[in-house]
């Protein structure tokens, strides 16, 4: 799974979101680090739907625009709070070798 | 309110398939247009005169219709057959280029006579100058193989980066003998650095995330058949020293592909074919670059009137052979662009 990937299903793991909530949200989470921009987020929504780790929830209108909302599917959240559980699984991996190397490795 | 704004990302928008707009273009506008709107009506009359979408923005946009266009599994068929067929196109350049190195390594050892092999003929005898620029021959033609691996094994990203380091010394030695008049090592003309190494290394954005695995053993068997096949009787010919009539190598190109072509013609006809005429749409590929090729190569033989009926004759052969194929090709064109099963639950 990409990080995009990652953070897109993260943003839906609390509810469900549109467009532009997704990329807020997804800005946040990584502290700025990703900021997606719109072709990429539908290259990655479009992907994912593929997978049927989203699905569309509802329409809502705003300014006169409809707001087409994405929530995850049962598959998403497993494949979600799987990647979740490799990525802190590896991070304490990591933690673990920094602190046995201790801090004298890092010069 | 949002106007000139929405009316210029509406423009970037139009770089996507019609298909897929329909489907997906008023949620991205939304999503655009959060993301500058501020709900004050005189600070969005202002913003939407004056603010313009980004590059990275139309960037992105760009991105995504090229991984469209260049289909890859669930995009429409008439998208997924110019994928597959320009993945496939560019895979068999890979391989021309892994036979050239095989044959180029193969030469070498048979040369220096490495692993206890023979002294070669006399014909097949080449000086090995030392220097820095045979050592990047070689190392290109390592990375040629290595190139055609990785994509065929699936590294799409380390066979872009590998590629597209690998044709930078053959430019630079394209204009050092531009320059000096001569050539460092034989990296080939022009054309050859054109066709076969920037348009392919180019085209190698086929292989996107998105697109399916190639069937790695027929690919990987076809390197040593290939050679096989083609150099070894090449190689026999220049050793018994009957190599005067053959070919040279555009026109090599030109007759392998019609080759192609005509094994591939009766399947095409019979419509036997795998999906809406992908191999036909790649052998007319192929095609067009070897006819190229051959055409951009003739300018070496203004002087000799035979060598220009030969190299004729050889653009002959190979467009009667890709016009059996063509009407099948054909029909990937006219395929219906039908909605991948996922996009009908999207749009629902």
């Amino acid at each position: 799974m990409t990080g995009q990937a990652f953070f897109v299903l993260t943003a839906l793991a609390d509810g469900p979101r549109h467009g532009y909530g997704i990329v807020g949200e997804v800005e946040e989470l990584s502290r700025g680090r990703v900021r997606l921009k719109i072709g990429g987020l539908y290259g990655v929504l479009d992907r994912l739907a593929a997978e049927g780790l989203i699905e569309p929830d509802r329409e809502e209108a705003h300014d006169g625009r409809l707001r087409r909302y994405y929530r995850l599917t049962r598959d998403g959240r497993g494949a979600l709070a799987e990647e979740a559980e490799l990525r802190a699984a590896t991070a304490r991996v990591v933690q673990t070798r920094l602190r046995l190397a201790g801090p004298e490795a890092a010069g | 309110m949002s106007g000139d704004l929405e009316r210029r990302y509406r423009r970037v928008l139009r770089l996507l398939p019609g298909w897929y707009r329909q489907l997906w273009e008023e949620d991205m506008v939304a999503a655009f247009l959060d993301g500058w709107l501020t709900g004050d009506p005189e600070a969005d009359e202002y913003i939407s005169k004056a603010a313009r979408p980004e590059w990275a923005e139309v960037a992105s946009v760009a991105g995504l219709a090229g991984r469209l266009y260049l289909g890859g599994a669930g995009a429409p068929r008439r998208y997924f057959a110019w994928g597959q067929a320009i993945r496939r196109a560019v895979l068999t350049v890979m391989l021309v280029h892994a036979t050239l190195a095989l044959d180029v390594l193969v030469r070498t050892a048979w040369n220096r006579r490495l692993f206890g092999l023979p002294a070669p003929p006399a014909s097949l005898m080449t000086a090995s100058p030392g220097g820095a620029w045979p050592a990047v021959y070689y190392v290109v033609n390592i990375a040629w193989v290595v190139v055609f691996a990785a994509l065929v094994l699936g590294h799409y990203r380390a066979a872009r980066v590998l590629a597209a380091l690998a044709i930078v010394p053959g430019l630079v030695a394209l204009l050092q003998a531009q320059l000096t008049g001569i050539m460092p090592a034989p990296f080939g003309s022009w054309a050859f650095w054109v066709l076969l190494n920037l348009v392919p290394v180019a085209a190698m954005t086929a292989f996107h995330r998105d697109a399916p695995p190639a069937a790695p053993w027929p690919w990987l068997l076809a390197l040593p058949a290939n050679y096989l096949l083609v150099v070894v009787p090449l190689l026999v010919l220049q050793a018994t020293g009957n190599s005067a009539w053959l070919p040279d190598f555009p026109g090599l190109c030109c007759l392998l592909v019609a080759v192609a072509c005509l094994a591939h013609a009766p399947r095409a006809w019979s419509r036997q074919a795998d999906g809406p005429g992908v191999w036909a749409l790649t052998l007319t590929l192929l095609a067009a670059v070897a006819g190229a090729y051959r055409i951009t190569t003739l300018s070496g033989y203004l002087h000799d009137p035979h060598l220009i009926k030969v190299s004729l004759a050889e653009l002959l052969i190979l467009a009667a052979a890709a016009a059996l194929v063509t009407p099948d090709a054909a029909r990937a064109q006219a395929a219906t662009p039908a909605p991948p099963p996922h996009r009908r639950t999207m749009a629902a």
